[in-house]
């Protein structure tokens, strides 16, 4: 049978060093084009598994395929092209003197075409809203702008696989808005997208699909509705549904899990408010 | 009663900056409130925390003009390990105010730069500890726990020195719910329990519609609301204008109102807005 | 392996005063340095292996600091082969050999002086992990507290050890990130792309530690650092027999040791 997953893990297993075993047999195939949200208590098991995608880390067991080839004998820089890893804290990823060389680095590390290069770094700086800034010193950016340029530094490897560790982390909701709508505008480009978070709202408003990580194990994987219908079961996982999803279902909602505020009107006006309006109406 | 806490027209710019951090904040919090401080990243909130115990202007230098008075002390002239008798100040990161080789000798850390009797110390380790929750892990080296439990020793270091007035700034950011819930629940023990009041960073607006008394939104270094949570969460124009996004019971109730539906108080907790709208059918 | 931190390893020198331990270790310091003679310096060897086996510290540990040191060790030992001003000349090398400073003699006293040297800084090398791997680090602070070093100073030196390790995994995390931007290996390439690199790892590193310094300046003022009243120190430190008798044999060894080299012994 021919693979259709662009990640294929089977059985695969993780033991640090100092003998802690993060991962235990996990089987998971993530597909072209997928968004997939990997969510979970701290020490669960998610930034270990996702730093196996480009080869962080390589499998104590069993294996890992990105694009049907095993990541054993790979190196992260060869990967690097196939898999981008945006990490949580920007100034990790920056040293540079301008942000243009910033999102230069990569691609003459590895050899692109000049021509192309500068080429690929104007799209970007476009594309991501950093062209006023590009002979800024990194430094000098904002919080958001510094991811923004981080992510553009991934980018600029033009790879098929974008990973995010906490991309909202620290921020607050309009620089977590801007970045998500970022990651939304990769995957409309056909990007295969995996972030780590602990915003269910978040993961309920843009993941197409939810793995809940558990000692090291997944515990859930599904769509957003399906994950978030299981309150019970999250709780008991340490998490919980979004607002608004435990909202509708105190007031009812058994057939349908409502992951948004959208949603939500959509379901009180169409479903559950016996009068809408015209009643306000009169009363007024 | 004179107020705890009185910040008069503080203006304060860190050194080799034009632009101040902070500009014109002037409020006064009574004994035993729950203050929550709102705003976007950057509006000055780490600044505002840095001035309640005298660490800004003493240790970060800069130009500051107002005056800022807590538990009776002055932030000018009152050093610092003074003022850290009446406000514990708990720093965003939990990871580097943590610095001791073992529970115990973290938390011990304020009592023993104080001077006080060995005995009393140790007594007071173990109450803190009792009081978030770490009994029992005195020996364990604080590097090696969870993001939670790390925050909560961070705050018993605080507490072990017996201050009238907590200052936290964003102590959940970091954590996952589970540690974020079990940090927030000791906090507002804090505030209920042990009458501390409260003045706390949060970007989780669930946990402030749940827990805060009264809520200031700063934005663009400025104070530019002070009031309580119901009143910031049903204000539209404000939460645009400090880019902030209300729990989703207020979201869902300012959306209903907004279509025309009567929703006279919006709702902050998930009991309240279930029987708010439920009440739209009973209309 | 920074042990001063991970202090939790039990040994039978966990017991001792911090204080003796520091005094032993200056000792053998001294001692290490007044003596020329490799074969007084190796009697000093001997007394730390001895002292590593009571421990029972890892060989291995010996093993790795010897391997780290064995190119210094063959450079001080040719370095003073050739240059030692020696009288008993072994052989003369000859040929193109000749160059600034150097007879064209191996000389004897060359050679003993160097090995002299060699032995000297392995001394001092395993010395110091006794002291490191067997004193967790509240209690070597204590011990340089009593001995009156200030505590402002000793917190800071020893609050510098406990953030190493810190340190050392920020430094982790960013050796990753920087893989992630095509990097492609952090020991080889040109020297440009490794100066490149090590950029890479050491700008993100200083600006991230340079903020926690603040912070945790922030953190320590805010609980009381620098009160000026006397301070409690929770950890409490007894000198038991054990301490007395080897603070005695240390004070004997130095005066013993000093003596022999004031008249005449111990030297090439």
């Amino acid at each position: 049978m021919p693979e259709t997953g662009v990640i294929v893990c089977e059985n695969l297993s993780y033991i640090y060093p100092n003998g802690v075993q993060a991962l235990c047999d996990i089987n998971i195939s993530i597909n072209r084009g997928d968004y997939i949200a990997f969510v979970g208590q701290n020490g669960s098991g998610k930034t270990t598994l996702v730093k196996h995608f480009n080869g962080l880390l390589k499998p104590t067991r069993g294996s890992i395929r990105v694009f049907g080839e095993e990541t054993r004998d790979k190196k992260v820089s060869a990967l690097s092209r196939k898999v981008g890893y945006v990490f949580q804290n920007p100034d990790d990823m920056l040293f540079c003197s301008s942000v243009e060389e910033e999102i230069a680095y990569g691609p003459k590390l590895l050899g692109f075409e000049e021509v192309e290069i500068k080429e690929n770094v104007e799209k970007i700086l476009h594309e991501l809203g950093l062209a006023a800034q590009r002979e800024a010193h990194p430094f000098t950016l904002s919080l958001g702008d510094r991811q923004r340029l981080a992510v553009a530094c991934v980018l600029s490897l033009s790879p098929e696989i974008f990973v995010f560790d906490e991309p909202t982390t620290g921020q607050d909701y309009f620089g977590g808005k801007s970045i998500m709508s970022l990651i939304d505008q990769l995957h409309a480009k056909g990007k295969t997208i995996v972030i780590i978070t602990h915003d269910m709202p978040l993961v309920a408003e843009h993941a197409r699909r939810v793995v809940v990580m558990n000692q090291g194990q997944i515990a859930l994987d599904g769509t957003p509705g399906d994950v978030f219908s299981q309150i019970e079961q999250l709780r008991r996982l340490s998490l919980r549904s979004p607002q608004v999803t435990l909202l509708a279902q105190n007031l009812g909602s058994k057939d349908q899990t409502i992951l948004n505020v959208g949603q939500m009107y959509a379901w009180l006006e169409t479903e559950y408010l016996v009068s809408p309006r015209a009643a306000i109406g009169d009363f007024i | 009663m004179e107020p705890i806490i009185q910040f008069n027209s503080v203006t304060y710019s860190y050194p080799r900056t034009d632009v101040p951090a902070i500009r014109d904040i002037s409020f006064e919090v009574d004994a035993g409130e729950f203050v929550a401080l709102i705003g976007p990243t950057g509006a000055g909130k780490s600044t505002l925390c840095y001035c309640f115990n005298g660490s800004v202007p003493q240790l970060f230098s800069g130009a500051m003009t107002g005056t800022v008075e807590v538990a009776g002390c002055n932030t000018y002239q009152d050093e610092i390990p003074v003022l850290a008798q009446h406000v514990g100040l708990v720093v965003q990161n939990a990871r580097t105010q943590l610095f001791n080789v073992t529970v115990l000798q973290e938390v011990g850390f304020g009592c023993e730069n104080l001077g006080l009797p060995r005995n009393v110390i140790l007594e007071r380790v173990q109450a803190a500890l009792a009081f978030v929750g770490l009994s029992g892990h005195e020996e364990r080296e604080p590097s090696a726990l969870s993001g939670g439990q790390q925050q909560r020793v961070a705050i018993a270091c605080v507490l072990a020195m017996d201050p009238d007035v907590l200052v936290l700034d964003e102590p959940t950011s970091e954590l996952d719910p589970i540690g974020s819930e079990q940090v927030m629940e000791v906090i507002a023990r804090m505030n209920s329990e042990l009458g501390k009041t409260i003045f706390l960073v949060t970007h989780d607006m669930e946990f402030v519609a749940k827990y805060a008394t009264r809520t200031l939104v700063l934005s663009d270094h400025r104070l530019i609301k002070d009031g309580p949570p119901e009143e910031i969460f049903s204000n539209n124009a404000l939460l645009d204008e400090a880019r902030i996004r209300p729990p989703q019971v207020c979201e869902v109730s300012l959306g209903l109102r907004k279509r025309g539906y009567l929703i006279p108080h919006i709702p902050l907790t998930m009991n309240e807005a279930v029987s708010t709208i439920k009440g739209l059918n009973h209309a | 392996m920074i042990g001063i931190s991970s202090g939790a390893r039990r040994t039978p020198l966990n017991g001792l005063d911090g204080r003796t331990k520091l005094i032993a270790l200056l000792t053998i310091f001294i001692l290490a340095l007044v003596f020329s003679s490799p074969y007084y310096i190796l009697g000093l060897l001997a007394l730390v292996l001895t002292t590593w086996a009571i421990a029972r510290l890892p060989w291995k540990l010996i093993k790795d600091i010897l391997k780290f040191f064995l190119i210094i060790a063959v450079i001080i030992l040719v370095v003073q082969i050739f240059f030692y001003p020696g009288e008993t000349n072994l052989f003369r090398l000859s040929g193109p050999i000749g160059f600034i400073g150097f007879s064209g003699y191996i000389t004897l006293e060359g050679i003993m002086f160097g090995i002299a040297m060699v032995l000297r800084l392995v001394v001092i090398m395993i010395v110091a992990p006794l002291l490191v791997l067997t004193t967790p680090l509240p209690e070597f602070m204590l011990a340089l507290v009593k001995l009156k070093v200030p505590y402002r100073f000793a917190f800071i030196m020893t609050t510098a050890l406990s953030l190493l390790p810190s340190i050392q995994s920020h430094s982790a995390i960013i050796q990753q990130a920087q893989l992630c931007r095509g990097i492609t290996d952090f020991e080889t390439g040109r020297l440009l792309t490794k100066l490149r690199t090590t950029a890479g790892l050491l700008v993100p590193l200083i600006l991230g530690t340079f903020r926690d310094s603040q912070t945790l300046d922030v953190a320590m003022s805010s609980r009381a650092f620098g009160a000026p009243v006397k301070r409690t120190f929770l950890l409490e430190s007894h000198f038991c027999p054990t301490d007395y008798i080897i603070l005695i044999l240390a004070i004997l060894f130095l005066l013993g040791g000093v003596a022999l080299r004031v008249l005449g012994y111990g030297t090439l």
